[in-house]
C-alpha cells in the first residue's frame, strides 16, 4: 500500500500543482488553466525535440529526481526524519551541481541563490526534527506519527516552519532562487524538453516533500491533518499573490534570525517542560 | 606487543637517519619499504585488544631530559638570531618552570607508556595517512629547486614527525608529552620555513611563539599537577581527580586550543599555509593537529559538568565562527586550513562530553575527517605544482582540463558533508547526542544551535568553491600527463574513503538501509557522469539572451566586516579565559 | 502520440524587435484578469530552450536581427512563430525606413500573422489559437531554415 503511495507521489503532486494555479487565478479574479494542467504540460514536453548542453547537468537534474523521489518514499515509509532531511540536503546539493555544470551567468547566479536558501532553511528544519525528538524520544517518523497532535507545544517551531515553506516551494516572498523574470528561473534555464520535465517533476515531488513534513505536526488525527493542509494552502497561496520578491540578503537574515529565535524558545520551553 | 609499540616510536627515527644521506633511487624505495612496515606495525597493533604498558629506564628519562633542554636553548638562539622578543621571552620562562619542575619529585607513579583503544586509532591515522603523504612528497619534493640534501632532509623530518606524533599518543607521562609536544613545534618551525624565504620565515616564527603558549600551559600544569595532585600521569591525575582543584585539566585544555588553531590562534595555521603542500597535509591537518581532540578525548573524563558545557560551547563557538571567516577567503589552502580548524573544534567539543558514544564519534570524525583533507591537500599541491594555481579567481574550468582532479576535489569536499561518508555520519550522530542531551540541561540548546548553523555554512564554502570548477568552456586545452604518484597515492585516499563506508555498514554506525541508499546513489552518479553518454541529442549553447559574449565566471565571497572580527576575537578570548578560571576556582 | 497535447499547453517567448512597445503591451494585457490567456495553458517563459510559441513585435532593427535568429535557433522544435501587429507582418508605418527591415519574414519563417497598430487582445489571441492548430501539424524533428 504504500509502495504505491510512493510511486504515485509525482502525480498526487502534480494534482496538488494544478490546483494550486486555479486558486491563484481565481484569487486573482481569473479562471485559469485546467486542473490537469501539469499533465498536459508533461505530454508536451516529451513531445518536443531534447537539447542539451553538456552531459553533466542532466546526469545531475536526473539524479536531483531520484533523490527527492527517495526522499518521500523515505517520509511515507516512516524512517528517521533527521536522515530524510539530510537526503532531502543532498537532492538540492545535485541540483546546485547542476546548474554549475553550465557556463552560463544566469545558472550560476541561480545556484548560488540556490546555496544561500539552504542556509536559510537547514537549520530550521534540524530544529524542527529535534523538537520532535524532545517530545518523543525518538527521530523516527513511525512514532511521531503515531502520537495525538502535538502542534500545540509545537506551535513557535510550527510558525517558523511556516516561514521556510515559500523558500521551498519557490513562492513569493522568498522566492529569489528561482525569480523568474529576473534571471529567468535560475538553475532551470539550460533544461528543454524531457530534460525540462526532469525538474518540473522534481517541483511537483517537493511538494508533497513540504506537505508531509506539514502533517506530521497533526500527529495520528485525519481531521487535524487535513484542515492543516487546506489552512496553510490557502495562506501561502494568498501570501503569494500579495508579496513581492525580497533580495537573498533579506531572505537570509530574515529566515535565520526569526526562525532560530522561534526555534531556541521553543525548544527552551519543551525542554524545561519536559 | 610491546616491541611493536617501541618499534613505532624509535623505528621512524631511525629511517629518518638512513633516508638523509642516500641518493634518489635508494631513498626512494626505502621510503617505500620504511612507509609499508610502519603500516603494517600500526595495523597488527589495532587488532590487539588489550592495554600495554609500559615504563622507560632511568637512562631514556635524562637523554629525554638533556633533549628538553637543547630544544629549549634552540627556540632561545632562534629568538636571539631574528630579534623576536615573543620566542626568547617564551623560550626562557619555558625554560625557567622546567628547572623549577625538576626541584619536584612526584611519590604517585604510574607507566610511561599506555596504549589503550584511543592511542591504537590514533596511530592507525598517523602511520597509514601520513605515510601515504610521504610518498606523495617524495614526488613533490624532486619538482622543487633544492639542493639534493636538502631534498632528503625533507623526507627525513617527516620520518622524524611519525616517530615524534608515534610517542606522543602513547605516552601516559605529562613530562614525555611535554617533550614531544615541542618537538612537533620544533618540525612545524623548520618545515614551515623550508622555502626559506621572507613570508615563510615570518610566518613559522609566528607559529613558533603561538605553539610555545600551548608549551608553557603544559608546564604550568605539570607544577599544578605536583602541587594538588602530587603525580605527573595523566591516568593517576584523572583517576585523583577533585572536582575543586582542576587548574592541572583546564592548562591542559588551553595547550589543546592552542595546538587545534582555535580561534585566538589561528593565525599560525593560516601563515602556515605557505609552506610546501606535504607540510600542510601532514602536519596541518592529518596529523599534528589531531593532538588537540586526542589530548581532550584522554582528559574528558576528569572534567566537571560545567567545564564540559564551557568546552562544548566554546568549540562549536569556534565552529561556527571559522566556517563563516573561511567564506571571504581566496587562497585555496587557507579555506581548507580554516574548514580543518572548524571541524576541529567540533571534535573537541564532542570529546568534551566524555560519555562513550561521544568518543566513538569523536574517533570516527577524526579518522574521516584525516582521510578527506589529507586528499584535499594533495590535490592542492597537484594544481599548484602541475598547473600553477595557487588562488581560487585563477581556477577557471578545470574540468575542461582535468576531470580526475575535479572528481577528487569533487569527492574530498562531498566526503565531508554529504552522505554516506564518514564524517557525515560523525555530524549526523554528534546531532543525536546533542539532542538526546538536551532534556537534562537546557543549555545544550546553544552549542546545537551552532553546529547547525556551521555545517550549513560549511556546506555553502564547499560546494561554492565548486562554481569554478565543473563548468566546462569550449577551448580545446593541451592535456598535462599528472605524475603517476600523484594519482595512486590520490586513489589509495578514496579507496580508504569507501573502505570506510563498508566499516560504517559493518559496525552499525547508522541502519543498513540508510547507508545503503546513499552509497547506491552516489555510486550511481559517479557511474553516470563518467560513462553515460547521450547521443543524438542536439548540443547548444547555454542562453544568453540571444548574445553570442564569452563569459568568465566568478565565485561569491562573503567578507566579515573588521568590526566582527575583532569581536569574534574577543569573545573567544573570553570564552578561553572563562575555561582557565573556571580551573582556578 | 503527443501531438494533441501540444494544443493544450503552449509556453510562449515573447521578443521585442524594435518595437514602438505598443503591441507589447497588448500582448501582456491578454494575461491580465480581462483576457486571461492562462486558462489556455499560455505561460509567458522567458527561456526559448522551454517555449513553443514565438511572438514576435517590431519591424527588425539592425541591433535585434541577429539575437532575433539566434533565439529562434535555440527554441526546439515543434515550434510556431506568430507575428503580432503591422510593423512586425509588413514594416507597418515604417516600411521602406532606413533602419529597420520591413517584417521578420525576411529571417525565420513566420506562421501566423496578426494586423493592427496596435493589435488588439482578442486579436491575438485568435491569431494564437489559430498559431496551435498549426502547431500540431508540425513535426517533431522538423525543418529548420
Amino acid at each position: 500500500m504504500e509502495y504505491l503511495q510512493i510511486l504515485f507521489a509525482p502525480i498526487f503532486g502534480g494534482l496538488i500543482y494544478g490546483v494550486e494555479r486555479v486558486v491563484r487565478a481565481r484569487m486573482q479574479n481569473r479562471i485559469g488553466p485546467p486542473i490537469l494542467q501539469p499533465f498536459y504540460d508533461m505530454y508536451k514536453l516529451f513531445g518536443k525535440e531534447p537539447f542539451m548542453v553538456n552531459n553533466y547537468h542532466i546526469v545531475f537534474a536526473l539524479m536531483h529526481l531520484l533523490t527527492l523521489w527517495i526522499a518521500v518514499g523515505l517520509i511515507i515509509l516512516g524512517e528517521n526524519f533527521l536522515y530524510v532531511i539530510f537526503i532531502h540536503l543532498l537532492s538540492s546539493i545535485f541540483l546546485v551541481l547542476a546548474g554549475y555544470s553550465v557556463n552560463s551567468t544566469y545558472s550560476h547566479i541561480g545556484s548560488n541563490r540556490e546555496l544561500l536558501s539552504i542556509v536559510a532553511y537547514e537549520p530550521i528544519l534540524i530544529l524542527v526534527a529535534v523538537g520532535f525528538y524532545i517530545l518523543n524520544s525518538s527521530f523516527d517518523i513511525d512514532i511521531i506519527r503515531a502520537h495525538s497532535s502535538q502542534i500545540s507545544l509545537l506551535f513557535l517551531l510550527f510558525l517558523a516552519f511556516l516561514l521556510v515553506i515559500p523558500i521551498k516551494l519557490k513562492k513569493s516572498p522568498f522566492d529569489a532562487a528561482e525569480a523568474h523574470q529576473e534571471i529567468v528561473g535560475g538553475i532551470e534555464v539550460e533544461f528543454s524538453g524531457v530534460f525540462f520535465e526532469i525538474v518540473y517533476m522534481a517541483k511537483w515531488i517537493e511538494y508533497i516533500f513540504i506537505y508531509s513534513i506539514l502533517l506530521l505536526f497533526a500527529g495520528d488525527s485525519f481531521l487535524y491533518g487535513s484542515l492543516l493542509f487546506f489552512g496553510v494552502f490557502l495562506i501561502v497561496n494568498l501570501v503569494d499573490n500579495s508579496t513581492a520578491r525580497i533580495k537573498i540578503e533579506n531572505l537570509l537574515q530574515i529566515t535565520l534570525t526569526l526562525g532560530l529565535l522561534l526555534g531556541i524558545v521553543n525548544l527552551v520551553f519543551i525542554g524545561i517542560g519536559v | 606487543m610491546s616491541e611493536y609499540v617501541l618499534m613505532l616510536i624509535f623505528l621512524p627515527l631511525i629511517f629518518a637517519v638512513t633516508v638523509l644521506f642516500n641518493s634518489l633511487r635508494i631513498r626512494n624505495i626505502a621510503t617505500y619499504l620504511f612507509v609499508s612496515f610502519l603500516v603494517i606495525i600500526s595495523l597488527k597493533l589495532f587488532f590487539t585488544t588489550e592495554i600495554i604498558e609500559l615504563n622507560f629506564n632511568h637512562l631514556v628519562h635524562l637523554v629525554f631530559l638533556v633533549l628538553d633542554f637543547i630544544l629549549l636553548g634552540y627556540f632561545v638562539y632562534q629568538g636571539v638570531k631574528y630579534k623576536d622578543k615573543l620566542i626568547s621571552l617564551f623560550a626562557i620562562v619555558q625554560i625557567a618552570l622546567f628547572i623549577v619542575f625538576l626541584q619536584f619529585s612526584s611519590t604517585i607513579l604510574s607507566n610511561d607508556i599506555v596504549v589503550d583503544r584511543i592511542s591504537r586509532v590514533m596511530l592507525l591515522v598517523i602511520n597509514i595517512i601520513g605515510g601515504v603523504i610521504i610518498l606523495y612528497s617524495l614526488k613533490y619534493i624532486q619538482s622543487e629547486e633544492f639542493k639534493a640534501c636538502k631534498k632528503n632532509l625533507f623526507i627525513s623530518i617527516l620520518f622524524f614527525f611519525i616517530g615524534v606524533m608515534n610517542l606522543i599518543v602513547t605516552t601516559n607521562n605529562i613530562e614525555i608529552f611535554f617533550l614531544a609536544f615541542e618537538f612537533t613545534t620544533l618540525c612545524s618551525y623548520i618545515l614551515i620555513r623550508f622555502r626559506n624565504d621572507e613570508l615563510s620565515i615570518q610566518n613559522a616564527r609566528k607559529a613558533l611563539w603561538m605553539n610555545q603558549i600551548g608549551g608553557i600551559a603544559i608546564l604550568l600544569s605539570l607544577l599544578s599537577g605536583i602541587y594538588y595532585y602530587d603525580t605527573i600521569y595523566f591516568d593517576t591525575l584523572i583517576q585523583n581527580i577533585n572536582g575543586l582543584f582542576l587548574l592541572p585539566i583546564s592548562l591542559l585544555v588551553l595547550a589543546a586550543f592552542v595546538k587545534g588553531a582555535s580561534i585566538p590562534f589561528d593565525k599560525w595555521l593560516l601563515g602556515a599555509m605557505v609552506a610546501p603542500t606535504p607540510v600542510s597535509a601532514i602536519l596541518h591537518s592529518a596529523t599534528m593537529v589531531k593532538i588537540a581532540p586526542y589530548l581532550i578525548l584522554k582528559i574528558a573524563p576528569a572534567f566537571s559538568p560545567t567545564i564540559s558545557l564551557a568546552v562544548m560551547i566554546f568549540g562549536t563557538f569556534v565552529f561556527m565562527t571559522a566556517s563563516l571567516l573561511a567564506l571571504g577567503k581566496d587562497f585555496f589552502k587557507e579555506i581548507l586550513g580554516l574548514s580543518t580548524i572548524a571541524l576541529l573544534a567540533l571534535m573537541m567539543s564532542i570529546a568534551a562530553l566524555g560519555t562513550p558514544e561521544a568518543i566513538n564519534i569523536c574517533l570516527i570524525l577524526i579518522v574521516f575527517h584525516a582521510i578527506s583533507k589529507a586528499l584535499l591537500f594533495l590535490q592542492a599541491g597537484v594544481l599548484e605544482k602541475v598547473y600553477h594555481l595557487k588562488y581560487l579567481q585563477d581556477i577557471d574550468y578545470l574540468v575542461s582540463r582535468s576531470k580526475l582532479i575535479v572528481f577528487f576535489i569533487v569527492i574530498g569536499f562531498a566526503s565531508l558533508t554529504l552522505p554516506p561518508f564518514g564524517a557525515f555520519i560523525g555530524k549526523f550522530a554528534s546531532i543525536e547526542l546533542i539532542a538526546s542531551l538536551i532534556n537534562t540541561n537546557i543549555f545544550y540548546i546553544l552549542p546545537l544551535v551552532f553546529i547547525l548553523i556551521g555545517s550549513v555554512f560549511l556546506t555553502l564554502l564547499y560546494f561554492k568553491v565548486l562554481t569554478k570548477l565543473i563548468a566546462q568552456d569550449n577551448k580545446v586545452y593541451e592535456k598535462i600527463s599528472i605524475d603517476l604518484t600523484y594519482i595512486v597515492t590520490s586513489f589509495i585516499l578514496v579507496g580508504l574513503l569507501c573502505f570506510g563506508i563498508y566499516v560504517s555498514y559493518l559496525y552499525n554506525f547508522m541502519t543498513h538501509l540508510e547507508i545503503l541508499l546513499a552509497t547506491v546513489l552516489i555510486l550511481t552518479t559517479f557511474v553516470m557522469l563518467f560513462f553515460v553518454n547521450f547521443k543524438n541529442i542536439k548540443k547548444v549553447s547555454a542562453y544568453n539572451c540571444g548574445e553570442k559574449d564569452t563569459i568568465k565566471l566568478s565565485a561569491y565571497y562573503f567578507e566579515v566586516s573588521d568590526k566582527y572580527k575583532e569581536l569574534i576575537f574577543y569573545i573567544s578570548l573570553f570564552l578561553i579565559g572563562l575555561i582557565v578560571y573556571m580551573g582556578m576556582i | 502520440m503527443f501531438e494533441k497535447y501540444r494544443k493544450k499547453s503552449p509556453w510562449i517567448l515573447h521578443y521585442n524587435a524594435g518595437s514602438c512597445n505598443g503591441c507589447d503591451i497588448e500582448i501582456l494585457a491578454c494575461l491580465s484578469p480581462k483576457y486571461d490567456l492562462e486558462r489556455f495553458g499560455v505561460i509567458n517563459t522567458g527561456n526559448p530552450k522551454q517555449s513553443d510559441v514565438f511572438l514576435v513585435t517590431g519591424p527588425v532593427t539592425y541591433r535585434s536581427r541577429e539575437r532575433l535568429v539566434e533565439l529562434y535557433n535555440q527554441m526546439p522544435n515543434p515550434k510556431v512563430v506568430v507575428a503580432v501587429g503591422s510593423c512586425t507582418c509588413t514594416g507597418g508605418v515604417f516600411r521602406g525606413m532606413y533602419n529597420v527591415d520591413d517584417g521578420i519574414d525576411r529571417y525565420i519563417p513566420v506562421d501566423v500573422y496578426i494586423p493592427g497598430c496596435a493589435a488588439s487582445p482578442e486579436l491575438i489571441m485568435d491569431g494564437v489559437v489559430k498559431g496551435l492548430e498549426i502547431l500540431e501539424t508540425k513535426q517533431k524533428a522538423g525543418d529548420d531554415k
